[in-house]
């Protein structure tokens, strides 16, 4: 805690500047004005040399980076320990650990991509004031695929500064200029005596020194470390089972929860029937009801907790919702498309106009997309311990550590227990997807705590809870609208989508005033479609709320909207007659960055080459999250409707790359993941319930079921884009155009196909009969 | 209690019999390896040897294997913690992502190339059953095949 303390004092203090206070006024936050949002500054703390917010030196030669973002799969932890292990010419071997940091430290926030820039660029004084504000908070997450794009910069400028000091304690040892040095292999090196010295050796003297105001980066023709695969720092522990991620947390006296949600979201607990017999059951400690919307039961191990969790009887009251049903849902959607008022979000040319030209070629089309779960492998859990005086500490696979303090806080509130002080540690996420930016678990598990003060609770969600008790992404419904002229290319575009806000839903959640979804961009994004040329294009959206909750999923609107508009594209293909790679190259005569991946995933996949009978190609495309992806799905459709994947090709324009295996691992982790939503995944209503619970109903493909992916990256020098969602997004509709392309039949709702379960842990998938 | 060969070692379980082995596991034998995933060996994320099969731990109770032999991942690499062929293949190839699915897919996998030490694809494809949810598969039938040459190579 000493430790802990020092050196938030230090980081905090030091850059109270004149301009700082004039923020803190005008928002009425007085603590803005010990905010250093650079955090570039060094000290000594026992053994470690403390170099800044990022990098400690330890005298063995192990060199720790913060990463103050999540490990969930992506490895991000490697990639941004890569940035600063190259600006310090640093082998990136086994002496690099990687640490996500307990401290809340400004410098950490992920403001960029919340302001919408890149924080390498010059700023004004708008990005200036936001950034302090973020970063007094400071907002900490993994999220929106934007972890390298946030911390690319920071991170090396780090590094270098490490490096400068290293450089200016050598040149005071060696009594020489620092002009004379150099730096390889972790030490400073003067030629000219040929004298080294291991960076370990100098780190307590460079640790004090004052850091760089500006040190420069590297530039890309020196980079060793940036551009080549590095073996991911994560997988070792990963391959030996060690216990690394939340559910693994054991700590002295703890004791274990299970819970029972709501079966209809948004009802209340009016009693428990059997109360006195569950917490009869052996080992059971407690039974507890949470803010009146779940009841969970707390025993010696998890496995007595969940067995007595399952006898519970618990009457929930009633709502109008138990009457709802999927088929009444889809049917608000389909109201909304026909008479909702929508909000406009882009209206570039007059697309009415177009519309009412007598004679116009027109193509339309409407598109369903279903509720779908997140089904993480790691279940929800979170631990947290409330010490004497105040002190909660928590251990927590989650997204944001600053969402956990908070949700800390909100659990013990509930339990009518106001901790002083909150330290949270992040685990390896089992899988995140979205999911773990939520922190109701957290919560759940803190408002336990504080019941049984002085003993850590670990709160662990049964699957059947993950999946039927959680948040979804939205379904949606959208129609689609062109007129072609008389190049056969849309002169006008024409996309208006129904579906329940994510913004809203997330807000009434987490914040005081619920937001308003008009113009919420997640539920619109991917309807746009920038790139191509479109004279006249309109996007809009119309909000349908339900009682279910949405949560952010991976790749978001992009999920069903890219299906849509890349389907659609198709669609006007088809209408002119054209092949559905040269409409899309006519689409991008002025977007040569664009056109570039569609040509290099053209080529790879041999796109326009005969096929062996049976199997056809679908084509489809996505910007976003600061990258470009293409892909090409080859599918089989046998004569019994079974629809198989078995290659799919992608090329893909991220920016610059730093760790190009990672980026790989994520486009083909992101095309499983959209194939398996795409061909079978989705959750159903009845009575107000989500039907789905386990992995028996929600069903998952095998190894059996997944194709080949071959990825290749587009070199790129411009700064880096997003790699964990992008993959998501395309395949969907490069699917149904590839069974489009095999069947005739243009399918127009999700999913694709339905699973039909031939053993145990067997599946095949078959077309649905209906196609939208 | 239950007395079993536990990674090479004969312990004594304290858990009752009619506990489910997954949980018996990780709470009373402190081997956090095997994961919970679903609880009704759909996904495999539980998955340990017993007697040498692949074998999912959250439907078998703790009782079942008295007087047998269980690996976990844990046991898996060699007492001095040289990595066996298949951990070490799952480095090469990078396999895991957030790797919680893995210790399921190590053991199959382990299971596996014990019975058949050269799989094809379709021999692959239908022995692991396994749930993966970040999209390793195509890494994971990769590093299978590297892991057959390795300890072929011996």
């Amino acid at each position: 805690m000493t430790k802990l303390l020092s050196r938030r004092t230090f980081l905090l203090t030091g850059a109270a500047l004149g301009g700082t206070a004039l923020v803190a006024a005008l928002g009425g936050l007085g603590y803005l004005a010990t905010v250093d949002v650079d955090g570039l500054g060094g000290f000594v703390d026992g053994d470690d040399a403390v170099m800044n917010a990022f990098v400690t030196l330890h005298d063995d030669g192990r060199v720790v980076v913060k990463v103050p973002r999540t490990e969930m799969g992506q490895g991000i932890h490697t990639g941004l320990a890569m940035l600063v292990a190259e600006e310090m010419d640093i082998p990136f071997d086994e002496r690099i650990s990687v640490e996500h940091p307990v401290e809340l430290l400004p410098v950490y926030a992920h403001w960029a991509q919340m302001l919408g820039v890149r924080p390498e660029e010059p700023q004004g004084p708008v990005t200036w004031i936001g950034r302090r504000l973020i970063s007094s908070i400071p907002l900490i997450t993994t999220g929106a695929s934007a972890s390298t794009l946030n911390l690319w910069h920071p991170m090396r400028v780090a590094g270098a500064a490490a490096r400068h000091m290293l450089l200016a304690a050598g040149a005071a040892r060696l009594g020489v200029p620092v002009a004379e040095l150099t730096t390889s292999d972790a030490a400073v090196h003067h030629a000219a005596s040929g004298r080294s010295i291991p960076y370990a050796d100098l780190a307590r003297q460079a640790a004090v020194l004052a850091p760089p105001d500006r040190p420069a980066l590297k530039p890309r023709s020196e980079w060793r470390i940036i551009g080549r695969s590095q073996r991911r720092v994560d997988i070792p522990a990963k391959v030996k089972g060690e216990p690394v991620f939340g559910i693994d947390v054991v700590l002295p006296d703890m004791l274990h929860a299970s819970i029972r949600h709501a079966p209809v979201f948004g009802t209340r607990v009016v009693r428990i029937a059997n109360e006195a017999e569950v917490r009869a059951e052996p080992d059971v400690l407690d039974v507890a009801i949470i803010e009146d919307r779940s009841v969970a039961v707390v025993a010696r191990s998890w496995w007595q907790a969940e067995t007595a969790a399952a006898r519970l009887d618990v009457e929930w009251s009633a709502s109008e919702a138990d009457a709802v049903s999927s088929d009444a849902l889809d049917a608000r959607l389909a109201d909304a498309l026909e008479g909702g008022e929508p909000y406009i979000h882009v209206e570039d040319g007059d697309v009415g106009a177009a519309l009412a030209v007598d004679g116009a070629r027109v193509v339309q089309a409407t598109y369903v997309a279903p509720l779908v779960a997140h089904a993480c492998m790691e279940s929800m859990n979170a631990t947290v311990v409330l010490r004497p005086g105040g002190r909660a500490e928590a251990w927590v696979p989650s997204q944001s550590i600053s969402l956990t303090r908070w949700a800390v806080f909100r659990g013990m509130g509930w339990a009518g227990v106001d901790p002083a002080e909150v330290v949270s540690h992040i685990t390896m996420n089992g899988g995140a997807f979205g999911r773990r930016t939520e922190t109701e678990v957290v919560a759940e598990a803190a408002f336990l705590a504080a019941r049984h003060p002085g003993r850590p609770v670990k709160l662990l969600w049964p699957r059947e809870e993950d999946i039927g008790r959680a948040m979804y992404r939205s379904h949606a419904r959208a129609g689609l609208t062109a007129v072609l002229g008389a190049d056969g290319l849309p002169a006008a575009w024409d996309a208006l989508v129904a579906a329940q806000s994510l913004m809203q839903s997330i807000g009434s959640r987490t914040l005081p005033i619920t937001p308003s979804p008009d113009g919420d961009r997640l539920t619109a994004e991917g309807l746009e479609k920038p790139y191509y040329a479109l004279p006249a294009r309109r996007v809009r959206s119309v909000h349908v709320p339900s009682h279910v909750p949405i949560g952010l999923w991976r790749s978001n609107g992009f999920s069903f909207n890219t299906f849509f508009a890349e389907s659609f594209v198709d669609e006007c293909a088809a209408a002119a007659e054209t092949d559905p790679v040269d409409y899309r190259r006519a689409l991008l005569a002025r977007s040569p960055r664009h056109l570039a991946v569609i040509e290099r995933v053209a080529a790879l996949s041999g796109w326009g080459a005969p096929m062996a009978a049976g199997r056809s190609r679908g084509i489809a495309m996505e910007h976003c999250f600061e990258s470009i992806v293409a892909v090409v799905a080859e599918v089989i459709v046998t004569g019994d409707g079974e629809v198989r994947v078995p290659r799919v090709f992608c090329a893909v324009d991220v920016g610059t790359v730093v760790n190009p295996d990672a980026v790989v691992a994520q486009m083909e982790g992101g095309i499983l993941f959209g194939l398996t939503t795409a061909l079978i995944s989705r959750v159903t209503l009845s009575d107000g319930r989500i039907e789905q619970s386990n992995f028996h109903d929600f069903t998952m493909p095998r190894l059996a079921n997944a194709p080949e992916v071959v990825v290749e990256i587009v070199p790129s020098e411009l700064p880096p884009g997003g790699a964990g969602e992008p993959g998501v997004a395309p395949i969907a509709a490069a699917v149904g155009n590839a069974i489009f392309a095999a069947t005739g039949t243009r399918p127009r709702s999700l999913p694709l196909a339905l699973a039909e379960t031939t053993g145990a842990g067997r599946l095949r998938t078959v077309l649905a009969a209906e196609a939208g | 209690m239950v007395s079993l060969t536990l990674n090479g070692r004969l312990v004594d379980v304290e858990a009752p019999e009619d506990k489910p082995l997954l949980w018996a596991l990780r709470e009373d034998a402190g081997l956090l390896g095997p994961k919970y995933g679903c609880g009704i060996a759909e996904c495999g994320a539980c998955r340990v040897l017993v007697d040498g099969q692949s074998t999912p731990s959250c439907v078998t109770s703790l009782g079942a294997v008295a007087g047998r032999t269980v690996v976990t991942v844990e046991g898996l690499a060699a007492p001095d913690g040289t990595l066996s062929a298949v951990q070490q293949a799952w480095i090469d190839e990078q396999a895991p992502q957030c790797g919680y699915c893995q210790p399921g897919f190590l053991v199959a996998a382990t299971a596996l190339l014990e019975r058949v030490p050269d799989p094809t694809d379709a021999e692959i494809d239908a022995a692991i059953t396994n749930i993966c949810r970040c999209g390793t598969y195509p890494r994971i039938r990769r590093a299978i095949h590297r892991a057959a040459a390795l300890r072929a190579e011996g």
